[in-house]
């Protein structure tokens, strides 16, 4: 499988440099033919049913530029819009939750993984969202979701990403997601991650901020127990997006009382996944020549009072 | 007194029917026989929890969550982990038992969880629309989360919102949850949940209410901040009938702390 995903990313860089004389011709890029070319050059085999594809707008609408987002929030489309953008690359739902929209109504017909207790989706009537479709629709804006697809890409786009970030790309230590940094201290680290991912009050950290580290793990988005359990214990500190806290939380907690010099940082889910499509927006770019590509950060949704 | 006989006496005294095939509320840890010298009760039987309570003589802890960090305890692909092997040996070496309490604490009439936090809020249940709703004299959303910090002492609580926006109205839930926007609610609270691409990804929902200045706000306290009080309420009901040995609320703690605020 990782062989055929390699031969696959080589045939998509081929495939993008036969992209390119799209560009001189005179074929307007639609929205939809943005999406095609996203499926035929994303470079890992195209999986159905996916959350990938056009969740709002015209399908048939010329594009004129593309933002590329960890999540398409009203403050991102209100940039867009100014930037004179009508196409948004967005990796987390931009109609709050996993439907991108009121549920189907059948709730057992509905796709995928879920995730929320209870709730079933967002009411076809509610005001926010009957709100954002609206400045969607008159701002004539399109989102494509990409996100199962680009999670499936190797290396990790998102732990390459936040390592590029963080200029620790040399640093890289075996597998994507594994590198050994100069030492510090996780408060050190803490602060370094605050500060270049612009993070309000979403970093939240497990561990002595004195303890030394410098073997670093890297799980953004979100993570299950069991990759906290293969990783953890081959490095000082893991560096996650979200985890449950009653899972990895509690692993990392009870191995700090068990001696080990170690840590957890959790950055929240959206700023954990920024750099990856900051990444996404670069390939983008080479998809996509013919149109103006940038990536927007959608920023921390969290504050709390000093 | 064993620990298997404090479970028994747990069941004689909840007052409903104990759930027989509940996988969680079982002793998970350490030798349900022993002899309890003392209980501590607590929201999450940390390492750090247990070599806590075992300084403190009591080495039985009752806690409504997990020890070995997933809802079903599962162990299975945890016997080669250090960590694991670490907290199984210290718990048989130090005559340690943990047993869970969660359904059963919910189950209890009234529900500890409810009873424990709303009284660390100072909030009176409602009058609003709805269970779980509470109304209070309307005040902002960023005095709301400085009070509840305060009264908290939480450091790694989470806002979502405008903090001017006006706020009397809450719906709470606790644990893995979250309040619901019915109709009237301007403030849902919670204990965690999945930022993104969940059933109701509420964050990005409040976010987008607070762009169009519509008043809604979101407070995530955290799975510990929102149900600790919870076992406090339990020790006082252990005590009406377990007399023999002392039982203690022990705090396992927030598990986080944050660099920035912000």
């Amino acid at each position: 499988m990782q062989l055929n995903r390699r031969q696959f990313a080589g045939t998509a860089g081929a495939a993008l440099i036969a992209a390119r004389p799209l560009a001189s011709q005179n074929t307007p890029l639609t929205v939809a033919l943005a999406m095609d070319r996203i499926r035929q050059n994303i470079g890992v085999p195209w999986k159905e049913p996916t959350i990938d594809g056009i969740k709002t707008g015209d399908e048939t609408a010329s594009v004129k530029s593309v933002a590329v987002t960890a999540m398409a929030t009203m403050d991102i489309l209100a940039q867009a819009v100014r930037d004179k953008t009508n196409l948004i690359v967005s990796l987390e739902p931009v109609y709050f939750g996993h439907n991108d929209g009121p549920p189907p109504p059948n709730p057992q017909a509905a796709p995928g993984r879920g995730g929320g207790r209870g709730a079933g989706g967002i009411a076809p009537d509610d005001p926010v969202f009957l709100a954002k479709k609206d400045f969607i629709a008159k701002n004539g804006l399109a989102v494509i979701r990409l996100s199962d697809h680009w999670r499936m890409r190797t290396p990790d786009p998102f732990a390459g990403g936040l390592a590029q970030t963080m200029s620790w790309t040399k640093y890289r230590a075996g597998s994507d997601t594994r590198f050994d940094i100069p030492g510090t201290t996780i408060g050190a680290l803490a602060d370094s991650l605050a500060n270049k991912l612009n993070v309000r009050a979403g970093i939240r950290v497990v561990g002595d901020p004195q303890t030394q580290v410098s073997r670093i793990g890297l799980l953004p988005g979100v993570s299950a127990l069991a990759a906290s359990v293969k990783l953890l214990p081959e490095c000082d500190l893991i560096i996650a997006g979200e985890t449950r806290e009653w899972e990895s939380v509690e692993y990392a907690q009870d191995a700090v009382a068990a001696g080990q010099k170690k840590g957890l940082i959790m950055l929240g889910r959206v700023v954990s996944e920024e750099p990856g499509m900051s990444l996404c927006a670069d390939w983008l770019k080479m998809l996509l020549p013919e149109v103006p590509v940038r990536w927007l950060s959608s920023g921390d949704p969290y504050w709390r009072p000093a | 007194m064993t620990a298997k006989e404090v479970l028994a006496l747990m069941k004689q005294n909840l007052g409903s029917p104990w759930n027989e095939s509940t996988y969680r509320d079982v002793f998970h840890a350490g030798n349900p026989d022993i002899e309890v010298k003392g209980i501590a009760t607590t929201f999450m039987a940390t390492l750090d929890l247990i070599q806590r309570a075992h300084a403190a003589g009591l080495n039985m802890v009752i806690s409504h969550e997990t020890t070995f960090w997933s809802d079903r305890d599962d162990t299975k692909d945890l016997t080669a982990d250090a960590v694991y092997q670490f907290k199984t040996d210290y718990c048989l070496k130090n005559n340690m038992v943990v047993l869970r309490f969660h359904d059963h604490a919910h189950s209890h009439q009234p529900d500890f969880i409810t009873m424990g936090v709303v009284r660390t809020l100072g909030w009176t249940p409602s009058q609003g629309p709805g269970p779980r709703t509470y109304t209070f004299p309307k005040t902002t959303l960023g005095e709301v989360a400085a009070d509840l910090k305060k009264r908290m002492g939480t450091r790694a609580f989470r806002v979502v919102g405008d903090p001017k926006a006006t706020v009397s109205t809450a719906s709470v839930a606790f644990g893995y949850g979250m309040g619901r926007f019915a109709p009237g609610v301007e403030l849902v609270m919670g204990g965690e949940q999945p930022e993104a691409d969940s059933a109701l990804d509420l964050s990005s929902y409040v976010r987008d209410a607070a762009y169009f200045g519509m008043n809604k706000s979101q407070i995530i306290l955290g799975h510990n901040i929102s149900e600790e009080p919870v076992m406090e309420d339990a020790a006082n009901w252990l005590r009406t009938f377990v007399k023999d040995v002392p039982v203690q609320f022990v705090r396992s703690g927030e598990p986080y702390w944050s660099p920035r605020n912000g």
